[in-house]
């Protein structure tokens, strides 16, 4: 179809002016700014470099952007991505690319045409960069990059002051604010998957939080980590400070260097009885994503949320991965007694379990300990809690590294350590001491928000500490850094959240704190909003579970409503008929033309916009200059458009079919 | 605009006058090479009987054009070279003594012409510009307590450089406001340049020009683009325009009566020189920014053109 092409023609012919490409520009750099946060600074620094030499460029000199740069880059955006990451797919690699091709874009863009796609494919990718951040303050950041490009749309059409580009943001702001309620109503409306249909992959990048595997130094990260591990409501008051401690999993065997979970954790025991020696606390905990099976739950738990495994060492297992928000109720008893009146003689040597030839130091020093105390446990464990205490032992996040003989380096060189070097050593000696022992990692302490009320853990809050086995006691939870640094440890579960000794955090973490609250919201009632909060949607209407169906039609009666509202307004409103039968008849050949893509400038002669319409349209030139002439000379040459030749006109108007002709 | 366009519909003015004008164009044209829109306007100003203000650089043909003209049109023709020692009475003349008769009598100046070159007007200081301004707005001029009919046709056709050039005095709006139609001529474009410089000394060629018109051709073809119709709603479309410029938040002053009155003689003659007995936006808008960009007054530092063109896309067309 000839005209079809012409039309092509005519949006491409515009060049791009000015204030559009700056516009754009400026949307090329706030997309980038959005992925910022995940790209290589270098790469980030040097597309940026890019875009504003391009500006530069192109303000300066006229000039278009080199094709051997633009096919350089093409070639070199995905060899760079390929050498950084080691594959082309996944999401780190895969915004990386984008964004190279992205400023690409920008570098060929040199018509109104080729910012509007560029701007299409700014906003896809700006919205990508939600993939990786979806907490509050990232997405109202995102929504306002929006703008940038907005505005460049606007500039993009006639109608703006020459050079002013406040009114352009004007524009898209209102634009912003009017698509929210249209945005609210899809999300929650649009009808959601169980599970994603799709995942962004993570390419194995590690994750923060706690590990099954314990090495002197290995926690150092986490304890400098304030990011958010779980926050939790309690039903009551929330336990004393000094009982915050939330059970992970458990470690059992020791190998000279590092403590695992071992072969007697997954033996199917069966489940230490707890017999609650108090009030039983009843809370919901809500887990952010570990990417690990486990659950934590304040010592000891005794009863296991739906889905989940208590496995026999009282630790919590989910069936997989927590790879989202997890929300789950558990009930705990702060005093309790844990494990049966005798200990099963296979666990007893998995609870005593030595690696044979490593720290001979220590199990000497045990040995006089076992020797002096006949028997008595307690005087053991208080022996070593004595020696922690006045032993000169520091709590230092910054401990220097230990040879081969680790637990012996400790605790006779070094005397420097932070929680896991003092779970282990202690741990070690007990088992030297014949005291049947293991190892807890999980989470303690906390700060307790007291407008919102719950408990705000973060991942510099993970901690490790000691159980033992007293005959007639059960299992006994013994914290032997908090016999080093008891003043330090009082501290972490106080207001400030701060970590045991944690001079790394940064001074507004306690705004931090404070700020959670708004976080905690949006985390539960935006990102939280999942496939099963939507099917309760209607629950105040009496139905119980929507399903998809529902929610679908549901949309479309109040989109469908919300048309005829729109279109009910518009049609009150007081509309500037035409001033006469002339006026009417041209303004149908206009709404004609329009239809083929020929839009009149509001300020446009009518002579100029039929010639150029006649440009565009050559198979109907001729009918179009002739209706042009006709028009102009019963508009312009009479006081008052003659009834009879304006009547012929409008005839002649209604037999003029724009490509229609033309197949 | 499209010329086939312009023809249609429309009743075709016949007369010798109208093709003498035709011929005189050409010749114009012919001087100035690629020059043609401001040759049509300066001809359009000419039979809306207003004065014209040639304003550019030194050395684009300022003089050039108005030699021609001058020529061209068969009126008796004056040149006053404007410098900053000029007395008004150089220019409107002065009453002496005649012994013979033993009276005053008066001795009229340069301003006693047909059509007034008046080069270089903002080198004089602004006394002797205002000198003009009764010449231009009522065809005559007062000296000594009597005044004077100019010869008609009047036509001044004033030049100025740029203001920021050295030594000139910019003039003041009221005189501005007597220019019916202020047009630039700008660099050649490289084809006409190059026809500049390979072709004919324009000196030989303005030697060789010969009158096309006489006065009473222009009288009779101004009384005939007085004449082509103005419709209501064109009159509307011009109404609009002014009443956009009083409104408009960049423009300390908008476009007076006088304007409104110079835009629809001008788009008169505009439509006239198309060969059309009506007048169209087209026409309006052709001229306006020549009409209207000396004659508005900045509220901040806007360029009067950029001004006069944003004027034009805020007002919509019917």
């Amino acid at each position: 179809m000839i005209w079809r092409r012409s039309r092509a023609g005519i949006r491409e012919a515009v060049p791009l002016a000015a204030l559009p490409f700056s516009l754009l520009c400026a949307t090329v750099l706030c997309t980038l700014a959005a992925h910022a946060p995940h790209l290589p600074p270098w790469f980030t620094a040097v597309l940026a470099a890019i875009i504003a030499a391009r500006w530069w460029q192109r303000r300066r000199h006229h000039r278009r952007a080199s094709a051997w740069l633009r096919i350089a880059l093409l070639i070199a955006i995905p060899g760079v991505v390929l050498a950084v990451y080691g594959t082309p797919f996944g999401r780190d690699p895969g915004a990386a690319i984008v964004c190279g091709l992205l400023v690409v874009k920008l570098l060929e863009s040199e018509h109104a045409r080729d910012a509007r796609m560029a701007v299409g494919f700014a906003c896809f990718i700006l919205m990508s960069a939600l993939l990786f951040d979806q907490s509050l303050a990232f997405t109202i950041m995102v929504g306002l990059l929006l703008l940038p490009p907005l505005a460049t749309l606007r500039a993009l059409e006639s109608g703006l002051p020459p050079g002013r580009w406040l009114p352009a943001f004007k524009t898209g702001g209102v634009l912003l604010a009017a698509s929210l309620p249209a945005a609210l109503l899809g999300f929650m409306l649009i009808p959601r998957l169980a599970t994603p249909l799709w995942g962004a992959p993570d390419n194995g990048v590690a994750h923060t939080g706690i590990s099954d595997r314990m090495a002197p130094g290995d926690l150092h990260t986490l304890l400098t980590d304030s990011a958010v591990a779980m926050r939790i409501g309690f039903d009551g008051l929330p336990p004393p400070e000094d009982q915050r401690y939330f059970r992970g999993m458990v470690l059992w065997h020791f190998d000279g260097s590092a403590w695992t979970r071992g072969p007697a954790s997954r033996r199917a025991w069966p489940p230490a009885p707890v017999e609650a020696r108090g009030p039983v606390t009843r809370y919901s905990v809500t887990l952010e994503p570990s990417h690990r099976h486990w659950l934590f739950a304040l010592d000891v738990p005794v009863a296991a949320p739906e889905g989940t495994t208590l496995l026999p060492d009282r630790t919590l297992q989910a069936s997989r991965p927590i790879d989202h928000t997890l929300h789950y109720r558990v009930e705990s008893a702060a005093r309790y007694h844990l494990g049966a009146s005798t200990l099963d003689p296979r666990l007893r040597a998995a609870a005593l379990q030595l690696p044979a030839g490593y720290d001979p130091r220590t199990r000497e020093l045990a040995a006089g300990w076992r020797e002096r105390a006949a028997g008595n446990d307690l005087a053991i464990i208080r022996d070593a809690l004595e020696m922690y205490h006045n032993g000169g032992f520091v709590y230092d996040l910054d401990a220097p590294p230990l040879g081969r003989n680790s637990i012996d380096d400790f605790l006779f060189d070094t005397k420097i350590g932070f929680c896991e070097h003092y779970a282990s050593s202690f741990t070690f000696l007990m088992r030297a001491a014949g005291i049947p022992a293991r190892v807890v990692v999980g989470y303690q302490g906390g700060y307790w928000n007291p407008v919102a009320h719950y408990l705000l853990v973060r991942q510099s809050n993970a901690h490790s500490w000691t159980e033992v086995w007293l005959a007639g006691r059960g299992w006994v939870r013994i914290d032997p850094t908090a016999a080093v640094s008891k003043v330090i440890m009082a501290q972490a579960g106080s207001d400030t959240g701060l970590p045991l000794g944690g001079g790394d955090i940064s001074w507004w973490l306690p705004w931090q704190n404070r700020f959670d609250i708004v976080n905690r919201w949006w985390g539960q009632t935006v990102v939280g909003f999942d496939a099963l909060r939507q099917s309760r949607l209607f629950r105040p209407f009496g139905i119980e579970h929507a399903t998809a169906q529902m929610l679908g039609i549901t949309l479309a009666v109040i989109v469908f409503l919300a048309l005829s509202a729109g279109a009910l307004l518009a049609s009150l409103r007081p509309r500037t008929r035409p001033r006469d039968a002339l006026a009417a008849a041209q303004s149908r050949l206009q709404g004609k033309l329009l239809r083929c893509g020929i839009v009149r400038g509001a300020a446009e002669g009518p002579s100029d916009f039929y010639t150029r319409a006649a440009r565009a349209l050559p198979p109907e030139a001729e009918t179009l200059r002739a209706l042009a002439g006709e028009y102009a000379c019963l508009r312009y040459a009479f006081p008052e458009p003659p009834p009879e030749r304006t009547r012929a006109f409008a005839r002649r108007v209604r037999s003029f079919h724009p490509g229609r002709v033309v197949k | 605009m499209d010329q086939d366009l312009a023809a249609a519909g429309t009743t075709t003015l016949e007369s010798t006058a109208r093709q003498r004008l035709d011929a005189a164009i050409a010749q114009v044209n012919a001087v100035l090479v690629g020059k043609n829109q401001p040759i049509r306007k300066a001809f359009a100003c000419l039979l809306a009987a207003g004065h014209l203000l040639i304003e550019d650089v030194p050395g684009v043909g300022k003089t050039t054009l108005a030699h021609a003209l001058a020529v061209t049109l068969g009126l008796s023709f004056r040149r006053i070279q404007f410098t900053s020692d000029l007395l008004p009475s150089d220019i409107v003349g002065v009453s002496v003594f005649d012994r013979d008769r033993n009276a005053f009598r008066f001795q009229p100046g340069p301003i006693f012409a047909q059509l007034l070159l008046a080069d270089e007007i903002n080198r004089a200081t602004p006394k002797t510009q205002s000198a003009l301004l009764e010449a231009m707005a009522e065809g005559q001029v007062t000296a000594d307590g009597a005044s004077r009919a100019l010869p008609q046709p009047f036509f001044t056709v004033a030049t100025q450089n740029p203001m920021d050039t050295a030594g000139t005095y910019p003039l003041p709006d009221s005189q501005l406001d007597r220019f019916m139609l202020r047009i630039s001529l700008d660099y050649p474009d490289p084809e006409s340049e190059r026809k500049l410089l390979t072709g004919e000394d324009r000196a030989t060629l303005l030697g060789r020009l010969h009158a096309c018109l006489s006065a009473d051709d222009i009288l009779a073809l101004r009384s005939q683009a007085h004449a082509v119709t103005a419709s209501p709603a064109l009159l509307d479309y011009v109404q609009a325009l002014v009443t956009a410029s009083r409104k408009h938040p960049d423009i300390r002053t908008g476009l007076s009566p006088r304007a409104g009155l110079a835009l629809l003689a001008c788009a008169r003659a505009w439509a006239y020189l198309g060969a059309r007995d009506y007048v169209m936006p087209e026409d309006v808008q052709a001229v306006f920014t020549g009409v209207a960009a000396h004659r508005l007054i900045p509220a901040r530092s806007v360029a009067r053109d950029a001004l006069a063109q944003t004027l034009l896309e805020s007002v919509a067309v019917e």
